[in-house]
């Protein structure tokens, strides 16, 4: 109960921060230096007074400061995200995120999920194992793992991909699942729109499209792997010099249930905030692996606007990324109350 | 001579344990460690931490184990139940559990015949885990108990360690008890794997007085029940006082003094023993300030040749510092009666002598030295 009470109080303290974040957004989109409408003009349309006035009209910036505020805020709030101006021109923006959003999730979700489901277990393998052979070799590999830039990765993983056939021997495009559209491209996600069941139900399509991904999100990934494995093996290690372990050993507990009860379990909690801590890096910080990727997410969508000043578009998009990470953190929240009993636990 | 050290007649069955075991543990005590050599291995130096330890435990008896932090206690505590880890390794000597060798790696088929209480009760539970499901566990694998049956017993057990509304705690998480309720807990656990003999490593350290005394009071009343063998760990003479039968008093990796509890208190031996009770609060004339040893316990690196305890030694002459002393008999220094001189022996033939010590104030050869005179002037006596 104090757990969930816990949790709750959490979800309840994303609010404030949510409106904190917006208003810091509105702060420095609109009452900034730069007046957002006098970008809002493309290169080939000639910059008047009256084009300008127009577009200042419609964003509302000819109102008072403060009654604009609240109009702007308060529309997010409702998740009317407005228009965009510069990139692609005059469509919605909710629209735009419903379509780019799932991309750059399902790459994210993919990302951390390999990273998870390789780096943890081999940092657990190596401290189960530390100072042995099988250590060092899983270790270092981790260190140069994660010492490769993502952007070579990506080139290096793309090439070989695309040469797979006389490289490799095989054919990536058509290996257990045909990917028509080649190496590159958005993974097909549209079977899923208006039925997200169809995840489940329609497993051919939910294979290609995580065959499509696998390659950014492995390339994406790579850098927390690395960490998680780090950081996993050094947990590993911490935890087994514990007193309890030792309490558990002297109790005549298998060395195999010593592992996985006493040492994992524990060996999880400093991983959890760093693993939500990378997710959020990936969903945000995906450009780069989403261009060499030619993969429309959020992260592109992101940049462009900000390269080409679509201001109003660019406040639009924080507002979606102050969700994801407020999502995010309360994902960590609920996985520490999974893991840790003292979690919310207050001694009085 | 020789019917003062019947260690010659017994290790001789007990070095072939037979199926029954039982013909054999009944001439000797339940657990005896003899010699026990544990060293680490670091980059810089090799730390003989147990450098030749001996001590025997017979069952429903408690044995004190006295000495400063670093005097080599924990370790020794570890090593018997084999809780020794990298770098260190349990190097030479022997630890018999009930007429079965352990350091040949047995200890797997002992778990829980013996078992250990730590110094800090919340390092020693499992936080993410519920005190019932670290009982239940122990109960499941020493008593086969599962389901209904095992958490019965895990209530019980709680009742019997002295914890109210046991069937709720059982469902709680180690950080929801308190210290003193968390050692109980421990205990219970421990008890859980129905040992025969127990080792307190500190268990009161961490506890505040009240506490530490209804703990000791507990241990006490568990060991009449159960008849369990205590080995019982601390720093501090006063607990070994409350509690001790038999006391085995440390420094730097060796035993220096072993004596009924009643006769070290009265008639301390070894000048770092005379140091320690005079440490006691209470044991000083009023007014005074305590007497404390001055210096740190040295780290063990190399056979000794000296008498560790030399350059502290408020009695050292020089010979402390080139002969290694062994344990004498002195069960009848200080009382009226014959002076057995003839204990003189190495430390394997210490079993069965009432009194021991190491000190070379105490072998005939040394006797006139002029450090024993000067001890004894300066007042080394604590009494
Ligand atoms: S042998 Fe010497 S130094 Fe050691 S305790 Fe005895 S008198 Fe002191």
């Amino acid at each position: 109960m104090k757990r969930l009470k816990y949790v709750l109080k959490r979800v309840l303290m994303a609010f404030p921060v949510l409106w904190l974040g917006t208003s810091m957004t509105w702060y420095v989109i609109y009452q900034g230096p730069v007046d957002p409408a006098t970008n809002l003009l493309s290169s080939q349309e000639r910059l008047t007074e009256a084009k300008v006035e127009a577009a200042r009209e419609q964003l509302g910036l000819n109102r008072p400061p403060l009654e604009h505020y609240v109009d702007w805020t308060s529309s997010l709030f409702v998740l009317d995200l407005g228009q965009t101006w510069l990139i692609y021109p005059g469509s919605n923006v909710g629209a735009l995120v419903v379509d780019f959003l799932p991309r750059t999730v399902w790459l994210g979700f993919w990302s951390v999920l390999i990273a998870v489901f390789v780096g943890i277990p081999l940092g657990f393998y190596a401290g189960v194992r530390s100072n042995t052979v099988a250590d060092y070799i899983a270790s270092i590999s981790g260190i140069v793992w994660r010492a490769m830039p993502n952007f070579w990765l990506a080139v290096i993983l793309l090439s070989l991909l695309v040469g797979s056939e006389s490289l490799l021997g095989f054919d990536w495009d058509t290996l257990l699942v045909d990917l028509p559209s080649g190496v590159t491209g958005n993974p097909g996600l549209s079977y899923m729109a208006g039925d997200p069941l169809a995840l489940f139900t329609q497993p051919g399509e939910t294979l290609a499209a995580i065959k499509k991904i696998l390659p950014a999100a492995l390339v994406l990934g790579s850098a927390s792997m690395g960490n998680e494995m780090r950081i996993g093996r050094t947990a590993v290690l911490e935890t087994k010099n514990e007193q309890y372990v030792d309490f558990a050993r002297a109790k005549g507990v298998s060395n195999r249930a010593i592992v996985w009860k006493h040492v994992f379990r524990n060996a999880l909690i400093p991983l959890v905030p760093i693993v939500t801590t990378e997710a959020f890096l990936l969903i945000g910080g995906s450009v780069l692996v989403e261009s060499v990727f030619g993969i429309n997410g959020m992260g592109k969508l992101f940049f462009d606007a900000a390269i080409q000043g679509d201001l109003p578009l660019v406040g639009s998009l924080m507002f979606v990324f102050i969700v994801l990470l407020l999502v995010i953190n309360i994902v960590q929240d609920i996985l520490y109350t999974l893991i840790d009993p003292r979690v919310g636990y207050d001694a009085n | 001579m020789a019917d003062s050290r019947p260690v010659s007649d017994d290790s001789g069955p007990t070095s072939q344990p037979t199926a029954g075991g039982s013909a054999d543990s009944e001439d000797e005590p339940l657990l005896v460690v003899d010699e026990l050599q544990t060293t680490f291995y670091t980059d810089k130096e090799t730390i003989r931490a147990v450098d030749g330890v001996s001590l025997d435990i017979e069952a429903g008896e408690t044995v004190g184990l006295v000495g400063e932090s670093g005097s080599g206690k924990s370790v020794t505590a570890r090593s018997i139940l084999g809780l020794i880890d990298d770098p260190g390794r349990v190097e030479g000597g022997s630890i018999r559990f009930d007429g079965h060798e352990l350091t040949d790696g047995s200890w797997e088929q002992h778990r829980g015949d013996l078992s250990i209480v730590f110094q800090d009760p919340i390092n020693s539970m499992n936080p993410v885990y519920t005190v019932g499901n670290q009982i239940r566990e122990a109960l499941r694998i020493h008593q086969g108990l599962r389901g209904q049956e095992a958490r019965e017993e895990a209530i019980s057990l709680l009742e019997a360690v002295g914890i109210p509304d046991a069937p709720r705690r059982l469902e709680e998480y180690p950080h929801q008890y308190s210290g003193g309720m968390r050692q109980r807990a421990v205990i219970a656990i421990a008890l859980a794997c129905d040992p025969n003999l127990l080792v307190c490593d500190e268990p009161t350290t961490a506890l505040d007085v009240t506490i530490q005394a209804q703990i000791l009071e507990l241990l006490d009343d568990l060991q009449r029940e159960e008849d369990l063998g205590i080995l019982f760990i601390t720093h501090d003479m006063g607990v070994i006082e409350e509690i001790a039968d038999r006391v085995n008093v440390m420094y730097a990796g060796e035993i220096v003094e072993t004596a009924p509890a009643d006769r070290l208190f009265d008639e301390p031996q070894h000048p770092y023993t005379r140091g320690l009770l005079a440490s006691i609060p209470g044991r000083t004339a009023e007014g005074d300030e305590l007497p404390t040893i001055g210096g740190e316990v040295p780290t063990p690196t190399s056979e000794p040749d000296e008498c560790r305890f030399a350059p502290r030694c408020p009695a050292a002459f020089d010979a402390c510092e080139r002969i290694h002393p062994e344990h004498v008999d002195v069960s009848s220094v200080g009382t009226a009666g014959v002076e057995t001189t003839d204990g003189m022996s190495g430390a394997e033939g210490t079993r069965g002598m009432e009194h021991t010590a190491a000190c070379l104030l105490h072998e005939d050869r040394f006797e006139q030295s002029p450090g024993a005179a000067t001890f004894e002037a300066n007042g080394g006596d604590s009494q």
